[in-house]
């Protein structure tokens, strides 16, 4: 740990105090029987990996994370006659919200099912592109066999 | 002499939207017309912004048009300030470096890529820049701009004085409850927090909770690595994604909390920061970006990473009552500098500098 990691701004503040303090609570966890996972930050790096990906195969798929997304995020009827006001305020109201509560779920589920489909199809243009890499060398180790 | 403003679109909730309209407030005291103009019509906010066309009405050199810039513009809207005679100042409230939405969101990407570019040139286009932090001046010093000024964000606590909502209140009040509120862009780092938040639960507090306040509108691929990352530190049941929030909710949120916890990487200003403050939350942040300057000598600030000993400070704030209440009024006397009326006479020295200069 950083030497002076910590910044508390006050007159009776004592940080070195505190980071003392902090010391002793971590030395006196050690030993204890945990269940702790052993290394948050690793899973969260391959989980980033997994599902937000690295962008190398984007180049060969025409198919962006955007378009993946079909739901119509921030849609409302727009109903603006003036005569019934409150009437028309309260169907409105009623409208958007069935809309909300049955369309958009599906929706979501939707959109969530076309960006993984779009990873798959990131790793299978990546898995071919490597596929193809190696029956270039194939062939190359081959012709010089022959030759050879 | 008029003073109007512009931003792409106007919605609820957001630190832009909700800075551009504490503006019009603070400009009409101050004794001038003042609009809002967009080039998307609002959600919300019916009647109170009009559509850019309709400024051609108001157009005259003798106006003063402030620009907020966030991400970058479209060709029609760069082209359609050009042609203005105005007089122009942008106000900068940070572009979140593109790298960040990498894979996440690529019109994200694409707009803030676009916004720095149009950043480099646009200090040709208005006669002066206007950070909302010094950060961000200092951000356009870097682009070439040299006519610079600082104009904080405004924190009006009449915005707050709402009823908590009694929902939240009655589920989380009296509990354990770390908040972190904003937007779900990477950014944030919101990865940090729930790492931060799983060895609190692990070692300190089992029966610890988490608030994730904010959308995660456009950012749907980032929420669902956050999700997954909660569900395998077997987080589900102690982490509560909450989108969107009312006011209310909002206050209520802040209530319950017992402790903020900003890893933010990137921040422009921080507006959570001033609401923790207000609401007397004892803040702990990551020491990045125009974090500590928001703060400026409040707060407990951290400048590395380390996650099991940052649950641990949060222990021990949580424990000692006294430490807790020495920054808790330190955070309340800092927060009265971003009152409307503080802000008001700050932007009436910097309207001023305009018009004699």
């Amino acid at each position: 740990m950083a030497e002076n990691w910590l910044e508390i701004p006050g007159e009776n503040i004592n940080v070195q105090e505190i980071m003392r303090q902090i010391r002793q609570r971590i030395a006196a966890r050690e030993g204890l029987e945990s269940t702790e996972t052993d290394e948050p930050e690793s899973i969260a790096a391959s989980l980033w990996e997994e599902v937000i990906g690295d962008q190398a195969g984007l180049a060969g798929l025409p198919l962006s994370q955007r378009e993946c997304d079909i739901v119509p995020r921030g849609y409302v009827i727009e109903w603006r006659v003036p005569v019934l006001g409150p009437i028309h305020a309260l169907v409105r109201r009623i409208i958007n919200a069935e809309i909300r509560r049955y369309l958009l779920p599906a929706l979501e589920k939707q959109s969530t099912f076309n960006r993984k489909v779009r990873r798959m199809l990131i790793d299978l243009i990546r898995e071919n592109a490597l596929l193809r890499q190696e029956i270039i060398e194939l062939r190359q180790k081959l012709e010089q066999d022959q030759q050879g | 002499m008029q003073v109007h403003q512009f931003h792409p679109t106007v919605s609820f909730g957001d630190a832009v939207s909700n800075q551009i309209l504490s503006l019009q407030h603070l400009l009409r005291q101050l004794g001038y017309r003042s609009e809002i103009f967009c080039e998307q019509p609002p959600i919300q906010f019916e009647g109170r912004t009009r559509l850019i066309h309709e400024y051609i009405r108001y157009s005259s050199p003798e106006n003063l048009l402030l620009i907020h810039f966030s991400l970058g513009y479209s060709p029609q809207v760069l082209s359609w300030l050009d042609q203005l005679p105005d007089r122009k100042v942008l106000v900068y409230h940070n572009i979140t470096p593109c790298t960040y939405f990498w894979g996440v969101n690529e019109s994200y990407h694409e707009a803030a890529r676009a916004g720095r570019e149009q950043l480099k040139w646009m200090s040709t286009l208005v006669e002066a820049g206007w950070g909302v932090s010094k950060f961000n001046a200092q951000e356009l010093a870097e682009y070439g701009w040299t006519h610079l000024d600082v104009l904080s964000l405004v924190f009006d606590p009449v915005r707050y004085k709402t009823r908590p909502d009694p929902k939240v209140m009655r589920r989380w009040s009296g509990k354990v409850n770390i908040l972190f509120v904003g937007r779900v862009v990477p950014n944030k780092r919101f990865e940090d927090v729930i790492i931060t938040f799983y060895f609190f639960k692990q070692r300190v507090c089992p029966d610890a909770h988490l608030f994730l306040v904010g959308s995660a509108h456009g950012m749907e691929p980032y929420l669902e690595f956050l999700q997954a990352l909660v569900k395998r530190l077997g987080l589900s049941s102690s982490v509560l994604f909450t989108g969107h929030v009312s006011t209310s909710q909002l206050v209520a949120y802040y209530r319950c909390a017992s402790v903020f916890l900003c890893m933010s990487e990137h921040e422009g200003f921080g507006m959570p920061l001033l609401e923790s403050m207000y609401f007397g939350v004892p803040i702990v942040a990551y020491k990045a970006a125009a974090v500590p300057e928001t703060l400026d000598g409040c707060g407990v600030l951290v400048t590395k990473k380390d996650h099991a000993a940052i649950a641990e400070l949060i222990g021990l704030l949580l424990e000692d009552g006294a430490l807790r209440e020495r920054i808790v009024a330190r955070q309340r006397e800092r927060v009265k500098a971003f009152f409307p009326e503080q802000i008001r006479e700050r932007l009436a020295i910097l309207l001023q500098n305009l018009t004699s200069g």
